[in-house]
């Protein structure tokens, strides 16, 4: 009896012992432990039946999006049936965080989008295959302002060019009676911040600019410009400031016009009470405000043409940003990128080389307004530009041609993503400091003074 | 003589038995706890960033973290302020709806589960839906609010409100304690209760006299856990805040995540993470230390 139990216990101790071992042993493939994006996670596996081969492709974007590149590699793989596509969605804020992590359990996709602000760094680190010969011989090259440059030399180019304009509720203004914004000719400061006031409800029905308006009961505000802080340097170079010098030798971010600048963002909420309130913590400008319905005018990228105002049931126009000093928007826009630890090089080459002719993505992304081109030809060449804004997609095609053409082709100046590294960090610390500036507890002057030394410190990659 | 032979061998034989069902606890320990802690130790003495070999630099992460770093030395004042916060807070509330629910109340049952409901919600649901109520703009606490004519307040997007508003939440979240004081407050003997009541002690004196110190053994676990479990807090952080404005809800839990994945510093992070382990052991030892002092167990000094 005695015995019989002995061999019992023995034998569960083992099953346990084996169990455990079992079950621990599949736990090594977990790596990342934020909330995971929907979709697989980039496999690479060879199907065994015939000789497809299966490139990932990482993206990001909303469920528009995700329809059109899929659109674009069901394309692909009609035109290269031994190739198969799969498209990877990883939300814009955690982009650059599941990369790391993919990187570092040597998982990174294929191929992908990159964020712009992890491009230079990632390729400092090795993790990008080398694409300067991605134009060898073409007769078109993309504009210099989207080349992301390391040391000067080109490093990845960006798959479409976007820039910030301004959105505006027409059936506000009409309501209002006060005239639209101008695609041509950019508002000063003052005359946007009097054009907000006066689009400014209260609960009786009453403007900011008439006495007895009540601060604590607005239903509708009259602008939002997007604090979601990478869009803030625009206002800094528009000042006549810089947050890098243009060298990207230096850090200047501590200048007074580049404080001023910031200043008068967060005096909209809180001195002039135009805006509503927005700690700058989330990629939703235009979706919170505009798409609700509640704001009159806001700041955001070209890319909501196609994302998201094309659902609303408003009419709404694109005009040029206000103008502190000078009349700028900042462009930017992800490269297309073959990672190196890719197994299958050439195909992703050969699918990022496809992709980033406009032919390729023109139905899904380009005419529905998601991406604009990348070639000079389609903003200088009359017919071309034409073929892209010409459709049921966009605003009307003279507020298009001033307030996304010409001003893209003329008034455009590159993110600091583009020539400067470690902005991925650098923007996490200033997102962070700039909170109490937002809430009104601090000025930006105090807040980038006394943060000075760290802002600097990541820039210089200490 | 032959009976104690029998029981030696009957005595090693169990011990055996014994041994062999501990090997899958002992191996789960050793390898999901020991060898990490150690792994975690040797990589914060080295550079290390996801790709490549790591390289020794010995102490310099931590030296790093305590002199230039613009996040860790606000985010462990941070941690520590909102764990107190969030103990205090979840113990005496958890303790007061576990009174009121031991009572003969009709409904009693239902009464129980509401209160434990929370705990067993989806985190990320929780704290969106409490995103909501307290939006600066628009959210229904600051509706409350503008109908009793008081400012509206900014809850989690100011720095003096972010850590009280997230402790609130932890606060009901905590259904876990009352359940477990239920259990304490009905391990107290009836016996004092009316030997008490005999005596002539109201209900607060025999609150403070008989139930409390015969709970004491159950606060103390009660009190171990929250604090452990607070100390590690991230969530909050992760749905709702990045941090908070400036640096006024970035945990050290958070700070950790973001070296790790945002940014792909992974043997700093590790730094932080030993770091962290020490801080949380520290107090746990100090808990520890001065619970002799307070605690009585009803089976006599051990």
């Amino acid at each position: 009896m005695k015995k019989c139990k002995k061999i019992i216990s023995t034998i569960l101790g083992l099953t346990m012992v084996f169990s455990l071992t079992a079950c621990g042993g599949s736990q090594g493939e977990t790596t990342s432990n934020e909330p995971a994006a929907n979709a697989q996670t980039g496999t690479k596996q060879e199907a065994t039946n015939d000789d497809v081969i299966h490139i990932s492709y990482s993206y990001w974007g909303t469920p528009d999006e995700a329809a059109s590149v899929q659109e674009v590699a069901d394309r692909y793989h009609e035109e290269n049936p031994g190739v198969v596509v799969d498209i990877v969605c990883i939300p814009n804020e955690e982009y650059v965080t599941k990369l790391n992590t993919m990187a570092a359990a040597n998982e990174l996709p294929d191929c992908g989008i990159m964020n712009e602000a992890g491009v230079l760094d990632f390729g400092s680190k090795g993790l990008l295959a080398d694409v300067s010969d991605m134009y060898a011989g073409a007769d078109a090259v993309p504009l210099d302002s989207i080349t992301f440059k390391a040391d000067g030399k080109p490093v990845a180019y960006s798959a479409a060019n976007e820039i910030l304009v301004l959105y505006y509720n027409k059936d506000l203004f009409d309501a209002a009676g006060v005239p639209y914004p101008s695609s041509t000719e950019a508002m000063t400061w003052n005359e946007f911040v009097n054009t907000a006031k006066k689009l400014t409800l209260d609960v009786n029905g009453k403007n900011a600019t008439e006495a007895g308006f009540d601060p604590e009961n607005i239903v509708q505000y009259g602008c939002t410009v997007d604090n979601w802080t990478w869009q803030l340097e625009v206002w800094a170079l528009s000042n006549g400031g810089r947050w890098f010098s243009e060298d990207g030798k230096s850090c200047t971010i501590n200048t007074p016009e580049v404080a001023e600048s910031i200043q008068k963002v967060a005096d909209l909420m809180n001195v002039e009470h135009v805006m509503p309130y927005r700690a700058g913590l989330t990629d939703d400008g235009v979706q919170s405000t505009i798409c609700a319905g509640n704001v009159a005018m806001s700041t955001g990228g070209a890319w909501n043409i196609g994302t998201c105002l094309n659902g609303v049931d408003f009419n709404y126009g694109v005009a040029r940003l206000p103008k502190m000093k000078d009349s700028v928007t900042i462009c930017t826009g992800g490269p297309q990128v073959v990672f190196s630890q890719s197994k299958h090089p050439e195909e992703a080459m050969d699918f990022i080389k496809w992709y980033m002719k406009e032919e390729n993505s023109w139905d899904s992304l380009i005419a529905t307004g998601i991406w604009m081109p990348i070639l000079e030809k389609y903003y200088t060449d009359d017919a071309l530009t034409n073929s892209w804004i010409d459709n049921e997609n966009f605003p009307e095609h003279d507020e298009c041609v001033g307030a996304l053409v010409d001003y893209a082709m003329n008034n455009a100046k590159s993110t600091c993503w583009y020539y400067v590294p470690h902005t991925n960090e650098f923007i996490e610390l200033l997102r962070a400091v700039l909170g109490d500036v937002w809430t009104g507890d601090a000025t930006a002057e105090s807040v980038l003074n006394e943060n000075y030394n760290a802002l600097n410190a990541i820039f210089l990659g200490e | 003589m032959q009976k104690q032979y029998k029981t030696k061998k009957m005595h090693k034989n169990e011990t055996l038995v014994a041994y062999i069902c501990l090997i899958p606890s002992i191996i789960g320990l050793i390898f999901l706890t020991y060898v990490p802690l150690a792994a975690v130790l040797g990589l914060s003495l080295t550079k290390w960033e996801g790709v490549g070999i790591p390289e020794w630099v010995g102490f310099a992460n931590y030296i790093k973290l305590f002199t230039t770093d613009p996040y860790f030395v606000d985010s462990i004042k941070v941690t520590i302020y909102f764990s107190f916060v969030a103990v205090i807070g979840s113990m005496i509330y958890s303790l007061a709806i576990a009174l009121l629910l031991n009572r003969k109340i009709p409904a009693r049952g239902f009464f129980r589960a509401v209160f434990y409901l929370p705990y067993v919600l989806p985190a990320m649901a929780v704290y969106i839906g409490w995103s909501w109520l307290y939006e600066a703009n628009f959210g229904l606490f600051n509706y409350i609010l503008s109908l009793l004519g008081i400012h509206k307040l900014k809850f989690i997007a100011s720095s003096e409100l972010v850590v009280p508003s997230l402790a609130l939440i932890a606060v009901w979240l905590s259904g876990n304690l009352i359940v477990i004081f239920l259990a304490g407050l009905q391990n107290v003997p009836k016996v004092y209760h009316e030997a008490a009541e005999i005596d002539g002690a109201n209900g607060w004196q025999r609150f403070r006299h008989v139930t409390l110190p015969c709970m004491t053994p159950i606060i103390f676990y009660n009190l171990l856990m929250a604090l452990i479990t607070n100390m590690q807090v991230v969530t909050p952080a992760l749905a709702l805040t990045q941090g908070g404005p400036g640096n006024s809800s970035r945990f050290i839990s958070y700070v950790m995540y973001q070296y790790a994945f945002k940014s792909g510093k992974f043997s700093y992070a590790c730094a932080i993470a030993f770091v962290s382990f020490l801080l949380i052991g520290v107090f746990t030892v100090i808990l520890f230390a001065t619970s002799k002092n307070w605690i009585f167990y009803e089976g006599g000094e051990e």
